[in-house]
């Protein structure tokens, strides 16, 4: 009953949705309340009947009703419960269904708190994500329906790919669907205000909140995808540039160009159509992400046409949403009253510089994922588009744009004052350059570039310290009341700061353990030790070791410092027995913010074995850099006040060290 | 009945929570016009930025006496939202002047439209899809329900569970193994008798139970295997008929004429004549002894299989009978190779059932249609059986 009352459930939320797709929206457009009101309530019954449905599906799973041709094709009655439980989106059927529960989530977070917001905005909010929520209900119902039966079941299910038997690989999808899926409320309420043809005050108040809960999951998301890939495929690589991968990457940097032009909007109610564009564009890249992910067109273009149901569907769906939301924004934007004037040094001058150059970031990897899918069904040739081109024109784009972060929250609202933020910089700029002249004493010309890398480092770093510093006159006003007006300094403030010293260390992690990574690669036999970065690793032997599901041969390794031992490493390959599929287990060392990895290769007939040793100097930073971002967005969140951005009085610009710019934020 | 109540609650609290919104704002509305500042049931969303610009207003105030922000930078905050705000209440004002449009009548259609297309919808594309009459079926559940209402496969899978957390079970073998051979999968019951044998050590009936599975398994040709199992359990009791019967049927299909014939001789010394095996074992010996030295009983794995179910009484006959229904039961439901179709064929030929025999035949020959090698054994063996 649990089951079919889980698929009643999402038949019905599929006819409320329907229900919310146009009342709401007609009751916004004729100005007529009750039909408005019908949108909150709905939203929260939505968020309720998918999540039945949710955990009908989980219920199947966690008794293992292999009736359910959905439990049966993706579970094992022997699987540990964590896998049971992560089962229910290791699958097609199942991870489509957490889509659309985040979605209904997060249209009932809109329907729940969404009081302030105007009634015929919120009304039209609602009605565009019951639309994009309706269309995966269809997609759901009609092609991949996780409720499908059997009637006489067989005991036992074929259990779940190994490589989604990883803790890592169990949490990272409902991170990363909640960054893709929570993009969706902001195109909603630009799809809306499109619709309604005004932008509220209110309007640019909610889209950076709720832009910024999403970017904080994908943020998350991403850097806990790249971690899996560093400690499980063996190649001690953090980036691929593998199409899943970008397929996430371009909604996040089109989100983080969002999440920048939302402040000006929201403070000087500039770039408001640009932000709208952005904001469908960032959705629309998400919905892309999925259809690369859900249609198999990655695995190969072929298995795309294996299935055409799906594919066709879904990219029916895609069509639909990203074609209609840009129709009706070439229609309707230029009706749209545009914000503020500013002048190029400004603060909205140096976001809208962060915007082109994140854009053009984003249309880079847009390119180099999706041209050799095009050729390939275009013309049938293979070509593989690898770091190399990714390298020449991503990277370009990141060193200016890097650059200028530190610029941006010193500069003041409307016209700023270069000189004057230099003066506030000075002291950042300083330190680079030290840090680069260290490098250059410590590594001499080994690598001419990485020096130049970690000096851009330390400039994102203590540029993000200074602002907060400078801010508050920390040596102008004495410490005890300094450290004051740092307590009291607004949450936007400490988020901004604390993010963007969080890109610092990615980018420091990312210079150092590519740069300086000391890397053997050999053939070792038991008894033998490599010398490495001022370890001695020794090879002790291969021993063969049995899991629960598994067979591997683990390699176990002593690791030695000045004679002392410090570690014992165990990396191994292992033979998921179910489906004869290898998996590598990197081992790893982890001192201070660096790391040695060992990897094993292939079994030489004499004992020997084939092993991959890398000393990687800071490269835990990578990630660590990313948590400290999404925290810093988290305090950007909470921030609840009401901001405004006023431009400094003209007058103070001659004033050239008094002259504390966008005073009010 | 649960179910159905279940599906009406839900299906009655979604269309509320459409319905409930359009009658109560209804009401309220009526009560605003009543009383209410002017303004306040039109031009919502102008209100909504009046209000922000207020509430920015205020906290830029309370900035200013935390000492949060400077004089300087207050003032121009000031202007900026005041500019705004200006704009705002223009219009505002602009828009109160444009006349309500009556709005009764679509409120009407859509309480209808929800009424009837939520439950309609709902229900018709749930009975399309879904499968209402089918329970849930937790496998802890299907495995626990009590004994007489399940089938064997699912009281097996629940041994064979059993077993595989618990190999050392030796009883647990030793009751699954003649499940297995009455569900004819002697391959499996050969090596429950093997893992009962490793356990709880040698006994003639399981020695001998192993040698007739591997027998069985082998489509009635005594193997090494076979054969070792039986003499093991002959030097544990000499005196034991049935390892003596196949070890002299061994003999039989060996060709080893002289040896057999001293074999079946000794067994029959002294035998109780009322037993069931021994007419079978004297036509054996008569045709070793007699005219022709090959088997004139309808094939030699046939003899087997209809002496062994003679051997002891009744249930033993019963037993076979089991196998061979079972058997029927699963090549007809799930298929098989061709080798056992022609194990069904030839057993029902040999417990005396021609028509059994020829409908088996036919079914096989259905079922193997697309293998031409295995239509033609299976012609073969009708032709040999004279079906």
């Amino acid at each position: 009953m649990i089951v079919e009352l889980g698929h009643f459930a999402l038949v019905l939320a599929f006819a409320l949705a329907l229900v919310q797709s146009v009342l709401p929206l007609v009751g916004a457009l004729r100005e007529d309340r009750p039909l408005m009101a019908v949108a909150a309530p709905v939203s929260v019954g939505l968020f309720l009947l998918v999540g039945l449905s949710f955990l009908g599906l989980t219920a199947a799973y966690l008794t293992s009703d292999f009736s359910v041709l959905n439990v049966y094709a993706n579970s094992h009655s022997a699987k540990p419960l964590i896998y049971k439980i992560s089962g229910v989106w290791g699958n097609h059927e199942g991870s489509v269904l957490l889509w659309v529960l985040i979605l209904v989530f997060f249209g009932a977070l809109v329907g729940l708190f969404g009081s302030t917001i105007p009634a015929p905005l919120k009304a039209a909010t609602l009605s565009v994500q019951a639309w994009v929520t309706t269309g995966f209900l269809a997609f759901l119902l009609f092609t991949s329906n996780p409720f499908e039966r059997i009637p006489s079941p067989p005991l036992e299910g074929q259990g779940l790919n190994p490589i989604l038997q990883d803790i890592g690989l169990a949490i990272h999808p409902p991170l990363l669907y909640v960054g893709y899926v929570g993009l969706s409320i902001t195109f909603s309420f630009a799809v809306a205000a499109l619709l309604l043809g005004r932008i509220d005050a209110a309007w640019a108040r909610w889209v950076r909140p709720w832009t910024l809960l999403a970017w904080v999951f994908l943020t998350l998301g991403i850097a806990m995808g790249s971690y899996w890939a560093y400690y499980e495929l063996g190649w001690g690589g953090w980036w691929f540039w593998d199409p899943v991968e970008n397929a996430s990457l371009m909604p996040w940097l089109v989100g983080t160009a969002l999440l920048h032009s939302a402040i000006v909007m929201e403070k000087r109610e500039g770039l408001k159509v640009w932000t709208i564009l952005l904001a469908i564009f960032a959705f629309s890249l998400s919905l892309l992400g999925t259809f690369l992910v859900r249609s198999g067109v990655l695995t190969s273009v072929h298995a795309f046409a294996t299935d055409p149901a799906r594919g066709v569907f879904i990219l029916g769906l895609l069509v639909l949403f990203i074609g209609g939301s840009l129709t009706l924004y070439a229609w309707r934007a230029p009706m749209l009253k545009q914000g503020g004037l500013f002048a190029p040094i400004s603060r909205e001058g140096a976001l809208v510089l962060n915007n082109l150059f994140l854009s053009a970031a984003a249309a880079a990897v847009f390119i180099g994922t999706l041209y050799p899918l095009a050729l390939d069904v275009v013309t049938g040739e293979k070509i593989s588009v690898g770091a190399p081109f990714f390298n020449l024109t991503f990277g370009p784009l990141m060193v200016p744009l890097l650059l200028a972060v530190p610029f941006g929250p010193v500069l003041a609202w409307k016209r700023g004052d270069l000189l004057a933020a230099c003066q506030r910089l000075y002291a950042a700029f300083g330190l680079a350059v030290v840090a680069i002249l260290f490098c250059y004493w410590l590594w001499g010309g080994k690598a001419a570039l990485a020096p130049l890398g970690v000096g851009l480092a330390v400039w994102l770093m203590v540029g993000a310290v200074a602002e907060l510093i400078t801010r508050v006159r920390l040596f102008d006003v004495g410490l005890k009341r300094g450290v004051a007006r740092l307590v009291g300094l607004p949450g936007s403030a400490w988020g901004t700061a604390i993010a963007h010293f969080g890109v610092g260390m990615t980018v420091l992690g990312i210079v150092t353990a590519s740069a300086f990574q000391d890397e053997r690669i050999l053939t070792m036999r038991p008894g033998e030790t490599v010398e490495l970065s001022g370890y001695d690793v020794t090879f002790d032997g291969v021993a063969p070791r049995r899991g629960p599901n598994f067979q591997e041969d683990v390699g176990l390794f002593t690791l030695r410092k000045d004679g002392a031992v410090v570690d014992r490493l165990e990396p191994s390959k292992r033979i998921y027995e179910a489906s004869r599929m290898p998996t590598t287990e990197a081992g790893i060392h982890t001192a201070g913010f660096s790391q040695l990895y060992l990897s094993l290769g292939e079994a030489r007939g004499d004992g020997g074995v084939d092993v991959r040793v890398y000393f990687k100097p800071l490269v835990t930073l990578i990630w660590i850099g990313c948590v400290v971002m999404s925290f810093g967005g988290l305090v950007s969140i909470f921030d609840r006040r009401l901001r405004v951005g006023a431009p400094t009085a003209a007058r103070s610009r001659s004033k050239s060290r008094s002259a504390l710019p966008a005073a009010a934020e | 009945m649960m179910f159905w109540i279940s599906i009406a609650a839900l299906t009655a609290a979604a269309a509320l929570s459409v319905l409930m919104p359009l009658a109560r704002t209804r009401q309220s509305l009526a009560l605003s016009s009543d009383g209410g500042p002017a303004g306040a049931a039109t031009g919502v969303p102008l209100d909504a930025d009046v209000e922000v610009y207020r509430a920015q207003l205020d906290e830029l105030e309370r900035d200013l006496e935390r000492g949060l922000i400077n004089k300087a930078d207050h003032a121009s905050a000031r202007t900026e939202i005041a500019r705004r705000l200006l704009a705002a209440e223009e219009e505002r004002t602009r828009r109160l002047q444009t006349p309500e449009r009556s709005v009764g009548r679509s409120r009407r259609l859509a309480t209808l439209a929800v009424i009837a297309l939520v439950p309609l919808l709902s229900l018709g594309l749930y009975l399309t899809l879904g499968s209402p009459d089918l329970p849930d079926q937790p496998l802890l559940a299907r495995l626990e329900a009590p004994v007489e209402n399940q089938s064997v496969d699912q009281l097996v899978a629940r041994v064979e569970r059993h077993l595989s957390q618990n190999p050392q079970d030796g009883k647990g073998w030793d009751v699954v193994a003649p499940v297995y051979m009455r569900i004819g999968r002697p391959e499996d019951a050969a090596r429950a008798y093997g893992n009962s044998i490793r356990l709880l050590g040698e006994t003639e009936g399981r020695l001998t139970s192993q040698g007739e599975a591997l027998t069985v398994a082998n489509n009635g040709i005594i193997s090494a295997a076979a054969q070792q199992a039986f003499e093991a359990a002959v030097r544990l009791d000499p005196q034991a008929i049935k390892p003596r019967f196949f070890l002299a049927l061994a003999l039989t299909q060996d060709g080893s004429r002289d040896a057999a014939v001293a074999a079946w001789t000794r067994l029959l010394d002294g035998a109780d004549e009322t037993a069931a095996w021994v007419p079978v074992a004297r036509q054996h010996l008569a045709d070793l002894t007699g005219t022709a030295p090959a088997p004139a009983l309808p094939g030699p794995d046939a003899a087997q299989v209809d002496a062994a179910s003679r051997m002891t009484t009744g249930d033993r006959t019963a037993m076979i009978e089991g196998m061979v229904a079972g058997l029927d039961e699963r090549l007809r439901s799930e298929g098989g190779s061709a080798e056992e179709w022609q194990r069904l064929i030839r057993a029902q030929a040999v417990l005396g059932r021609a028509d059994a025999a020829r409908e088996a035949a036919d079914l096989a020959r259905t079922a193997l249609v697309d293998n031409q090698e295995a239509l033609a054994q299976i012609n073969a063996l009708v032709a040999e059986l004279g079906l």
